[in-house]
C-alpha cells in the first residue's frame, strides 16, 4: 500500500537506528504517546534495535485504556436494553467492566454491533426506527471529528433515535500531568500523528517551551518511529526543546481547520478522569449543551456511578512511564489479557497487552546485539 | 481411487425455484413435505448411487488398513461470499481435514439444520456447490439430513460435514512430530477466507477484491505423500485462528519452539489491505485452500518446486523452521529485524481504530 | 490516537450536502466521508482516512521529500556521517566566526 508499505523497509529501519545509536552520547529517555506507536514499536521489535541508546517509556495514548470503568459499566448497561441496540469500535467489546463486558452482554442477548465509523451507527439508526441507537464513543481528538460529524448530522438530517455516551480525551493535558510529576523521567516525546493531523501542532509549542522538551509529531510506521526517535535525540544532544514535525505528509502546524471547527461547535472542555492516572482538568470532551438530547447519559438518566479498581492492578504507574509491563508482579500471571486487572492489558494497544502479546519472548530472554 | 469413481456423483441441472418459495417448519417433519424437499431440492445435485438408496445408513465397502474420520460444523455468516459459499466450504473444510492426516478422502455425509425463511434458491446455490465441490474432489456424498428450526435460530443454515478417509501408505502427519531443524511451509497466500467473508458481512461496508481460497488440498497432500512419505511430519490447514493458532498448537502438542519470518509470508495485496484498514493481523485470519507442511529441511525446497508445480500451490513458500530453544512458542522476525511472539489470540480477533 | 490508513480518492459525490467519496486502499475500497477536506481534494489524490472520514490530504511532495530524506540518512555509513558531522561544525565555527 503506498504511502504505507515503503515505511517498513527493514534496510533503511536498520540505517536509521545506527543513526540513533552514533548521535546518542548517553541514554536518553523517551515517550511515545500514542498506542498505535507502542504497538509499531513492541510488534516490530523496534526497540531491540536501538540498543541501548535509548529508553522508550510507552504512554497513556490508548483511549480504550483510559476509558474510566464507570463509563464501560454505563455502556454495559445501555447495552442490555432491549430496546437498544449498541455500536462500538471493534477495541471496546473485549474491555471488562464491573462484572462482565460487552461480548457477554451481547451473548445474553444484548444487541451489540461492531461498526467501523460512526456514520454506520447512525445508518443504523435511521433504518431502525424503532429502536435506539447508541454509539459508544470513544478516543482522541483523531476520532472527535467523527464522532461530531456523527451528531451534527443526526440533528440536520431529523434522526432522532440516534445518541451518543461520550468518552473523549485530549492529548496535551495528559503530557503537561505527566510532565508535572515530580517523579517523571521522560526527556522528550513523539507525539502523536493523527490527533495532530486534525489538531495540527500549535498546542505543543508551549509544552515543550515550558517544560524544555523536546517533541517530535511522529507517525505510525517503523521508519517514522525511529525518525521521530532521530530527531528527539539530536535535540536532546544539541540541548534544544522545540516542537518538530516527522510526520509532514499528514500534518502541518494549524490541522485540518474544518474538523476542529466542528469539534468546537459540538464538544465543550470539562474535567475528565483517566482510568489508572485520575482526573485531570480540561482534558475530556463532553457534548454542548446545544446537543444535549443526543447524548446518551442524559437521554437514558444513568447518573453518576463509581466503582473499584482492582487493589493489584500496578496501571497508574504503567502508564506514567514509572513501571514496565513485565516487572508488574501480577503480569502474565494473574493479569493476562484473557482476564485483565486493569486498563493497559485491555486493549491491545495498552503497553501491558502489547508486551504480552508481542514482547514476552524478549522480556524472558536476553536480547541479542543488533 | 478406481472404486470411488464408480459412485461419484454426477450434476444435473434443478428446476427453476420461484423467488417465493422457502423452507417451512413441515420440511423437517419427516412427511410430505421432507420428502418434496430431498426429492425437489438435494437429490437433483447428489446423485450417487448410495445415496439415492436413501436407506437409514449408507453402505459402502469396506477398505483394509486404518481410516480416518473427520467431522465440522459450518455456521459461517454470511452463507454466500465471494469465491464460494456454506456449501462448498463445509465439503473443502471436512475433506481437507481428513487430507491433513494424509488420509485419502473417501466419502462424505451432511446433516443440514435449516432456517425457516431460507429462500430455496439459496438452498439449491448452496447444494449445488456441495455437489461440484465433491464431484470435483471425486468423493461422493452418501448419507445426509435435514431438521428445520424456526426462524432466527439458525442464521439461514448450519451444515455438519463428516468426512472418512483411508490411510493407505506411511505418509502420517500429526501436531506432534515437528522436530528440531524441520522447515516451516506454507502452500499459499495467507488470509483470504477470513478477509473475504468479513467484507461481505454487512456492516464494514467495504469492497474489496477478495475471494475466499475455499479449495480441497488434497491434490497437494498426494504430491507431498508420494514423494515424501513418511518424512511429512505435519500437515495443517490453518483455518479458524489462522496460521498463528494452528502453529502455536503445533508448538505446544511438539513441545518445539517456531520460528517465522515474517518477509516470507505470502499474502495478496488486497488482503493485507483490507487487515490494515481494520487493524487485524493477517496470521490470524482463516483460509480455507493453503495448509502448512512440516518436514525435514533438506526436502523444504523439493516440497515447494512440488507444490508450486500445481495451481493450488502457486505462491507456496518456506517461512520458517522448528528449533528447539522456547518450546510451545512461536516467534516472528519481523520486517525490520526484530523479533515478537505470535500467540494465541483470547478469542476472535476485533477489528479495531487504534 | 491511531490507524489512519492512506488512500486513493477515486470519485465524490455528495449525500444529501455531505461530501462523500470512495476511497480506494491497495485494493479494498471503501466510502468515506471527505467533508472535512472537500476544499482541497480531488480525484486521484491520497488522503489519510480514520474511521470512515478523511482526516488529511496526504502531501504527496512533502512525502517524497521525507521519503528521500529518509532513505539518505539511513544509508549514511561510518565515514560518511563522520564527514557530515565535520562539516556541520565548521559551518557552525564559520557562523559564529561571522557574528
Amino acid at each position: 500500500m503506498k504511502y504505507l508499505a515503503e515505511y517498513r523497509d527493514g534496510t533503511m529501519a536498520r540505517g536509521i537506528a545506527a543513526q540513533i545509536r552514533r548521535t546518542a552520547t548517553r541514554r536518553w529517555v523517551l515517550m511515545e504517546v500514542c498506542g498505535g506507536q507502542t504497538h509499531t514499536i513492541v510488534k516490530q521489535g523496534l526497540d531491540e534495535l536501538l540498543g541501548d541508546s535509548v529508553e522508550m517509556i510507552h504512554g497513556p495514548g490508548c483511549p480504550v485504556c483510559v476509558t474510566p470503568l464507570e463509563q464501560i459499566d454505563k455502556a454495559l448497561a445501555l447495552a442490555a436494553r432491549p430496546d437498544v441496540i449498541f455500536t462500538s469500535f471493534g477495541d471496546m467489546l473485549r474491555v471488562p467492566g464491573s462484572e462482565c463486558d460487552l461480548l457477554q452482554i451481547r451473548a445474553r442477548g444484548g444487541t451489540v454491533r461492531i461498526v467501523y465509523s460512526p456514520l454506520d451507527a447512525l445508518a443504523l439508526a435511521a433504518r431502525n426506527p424503532e429502536r435506539e441507537v447508541v454509539f459508544f464513543a470513544v478516543g482522541f481528538e483523531t476520532t472527535a471529528p467523527a464522532n461530531a460529524m456523527a451528531v451534527w448530522r443526526a440533528r440536520e438530517l431529523g434522526i432522532r433515535n440516534f445518541s451518543v455516551l461520550v468518552s473523549h480525551v485530549t492529548v496535551p493535558p495528559a503530557m503537561v500531568a505527566l510532565l508535572s510529576d515530580p517523579a517523571n523521567r521522560v526527556q522528550g516525546f513523539l507525539a502523536a500523528g493523527h490527533v495532530c493531523t486534525v489538531m495540527g501542532w500549535k498546542e505543543y509549542e508551549p509544552i515543550a517551551a515550558g517544560f524544555k522538551v523536546p517533541i517530535v509529531v511522529t507517525g505510525f510506521e517503523p521508519l517514522d518511529i525511529l525518525e521521530g526517535i532521530h530527531l528527539a535525540v539530536r535535540q536532546l544532544e544539541e540541548g534544544r526543546h522545540e516542537v518538530e514535525n516527522q510526520y509532514a505528509r499528514a500534518v502541518t502546524r494549524e490541522g485540518t481547520v474544518p474538523a476542529r471547527t466542528l469539534v468546537e461547535r459540538v464538544f465543550q472542555l470539562v474535567d475528565r478522569k483517566w482510568r489508572g492516572i485520575g482526573e485531570i482538568p480540561a482534558s475530556g470532551l463532553a457534548l454542548r449543551e446545544e446537543f444535549a438530547e443526543f447524548d446518551a447519559e442524559r437521554r437514558f438518566r444513568l447518573g453518576a456511578i463509581t466503582v473499584e479498581e482492582p487493589v493489584e492492578c500496578r496501571a497508574g504507574a504503567v502508564l506514567r512511564g514509572q513501571l514496565k509491563p513485565h516487572q508488574c508482579p501480577a503480569f502474565g500471571t494473574r493479569c493476562t489479557p484473557e482476564h485483565p486487572l486493569g486498563a493497559p492489558m485491555v486493549s491491545s494497544e495498552g503497553a501491558c497487552a502489547a508486551y504480552y502479546n508481542y514482547g514476552r519472548f524478549r522480556t524472558a530472554q536476553p536480547a541479542e546485539a543488533p | 481411487m478406481t472404486r470411488t469413481a464408480e459412485f461419484v456423483n454426477g450434476l444435473t441441472c434443478p428446476a427453476p425455484a420461484p423467488p417465493t418459495e422457502r423452507i417451512q417448519l413441515g420440511h423437517g417433519s419427516g412427511g410430505k413435505l421432507s420428502a418434496a424437499l430431498l426429492k425437489d431440492r438435494f437429490l437433483p445435485h447428489l446423485t450417487n448411487p448410495v445415496l439415492r438408496q436413501l436407506g437409514d445408513a449408507a453402505v459402502v465397502p469396506v477398505f483394509t488398513g486404518e481410516i480416518a474420520i473427520s467431522t465440522d460444523t459450518f455456521v459461517v455468516n454470511p452463507v454466500e461470499f465471494p469465491g464460494g459459499n456454506i456449501g462448498s466450504l463445509a465439503v473443502h473444510g471436512t475433506l481437507n481435514d481428513v487430507a491433513m492426516m494424509g488420509a485419502v478422502p473417501r466419502f462424505l455425509s451432511a446433516g443440514f439444520v435449516l432456517e425457516e425463511g431460507l429462500e430455496f434458491a439459496v438452498l439449491d446455490r448452496v447444494i449445488g456447490a456441495m455437489a461440484a465441490a465433491a464431484l470435483a474432489a471425486g468423493v461422493p456424498l452418501v448419507t445426509g439430513d435435514t431438521k428445520v428450526v424456526e426462524r432466527g435460530k439458525a442464521d439461514g443454515l448450519y451444515i455438519n460435514t463428516t468426512g472418512i478417509g483411508t490411510l493407505d501408505g506411511p505418509c502420517r502427519p500429526a501436531p506432534h512430530r515437528a522436530a528440531n531443524g524441520d522447515a516451516v511451509l506454507v502452500s499459499g497466500p495467507i488470509g483470504a477466507h477470513g478477509m473475504a467473508v468479513m467484507a461481505a458481512r454487512e456492516g464494514l461496508g467495504f469492497e474489496a477484491e477478495i475471494e475466499s481460497d475455499s479449495a480441497t488440498l488434497y491434490p497437494l497432500v498426494a504430491r507431498l505423500a508420494g514423494r515424501f512419505g513418511g518424512d511429512v511430519h505435519v500437515l495443517r490447514d490453518p483455518t479458524r485462528g489462522g496460521v498463528a493458532s494452528a502453529l502455536n498448537e503445533i508448538a505446544a502438542a511438539s513441545q518445539c519452539g517456531i520460528v517465522l519470518e515474517e518477509d516470507a509470508l505470502p499474502i495478496q495485496g488486497s488482503v493485507a489491505a483490507a487487515c490494515e484498514m481494520l487493524g487485524l493481523d493477517p496470521l490470524y485470519v482463516a483460509g480455507e485452500g493453503v495448509m502448512l507442511v512440516i518436514l525435514p529441511a533438506r526436502h523444504a525446497e523439493a516440497a515447494v518446486a512440488d507444490m508450486r508445480s500445481h495451481p493450488l500451490g502457486a505462491c507456496a513458500a518456506c517461512i520458517g523452521r522448528v528449533v528447539a530453544d522456547h518450546p510451545g512458542m512461536v516467534v516472528m522476525r519481523t520486517g525490520i529485524g526484530g523479533t515478537r511472539v505470535v500467540d494465541m489470540l483470547p478469542g476472535d480477533q476485533l477489528p479495531r481504530i487504534c | 490516537m491511531c490507524l489512519g490508513i492512506p488512500g486513493r480518492v477515486v470519485e465524490v459525490h455528495d449525500d444529501r450536502g455531505l461530501a462523500m467519496g470512495i476511497v480506494d486502499f491497495g485494493g479494498v475500497r471503501r466510502e468515506v466521508c471527505l467533508a472535512y477536506i472537500a476544499d482541497r481534494v480531488r480525484p486521484g489524490d491520497y488522503a489519510l482516512v480514520h474511521v470512515g472520514f478523511a482526516i488529511s490530504r496526504i502531501d504527496e511532495a512533502e512525502a517524497r521529500r521525507t521519503f528521500e530524506a529518509l532513505r539518505e540518512m539511513s544509508q549514511l555509513d561510518e565515514l560518511d556521517w563522520l564527514r557530515e558531522t565535520a562539516d556541520q561544525e565548521l559551518r557552525e565555527m564559520d557562523a559564529r566566526a561571522a557574528t
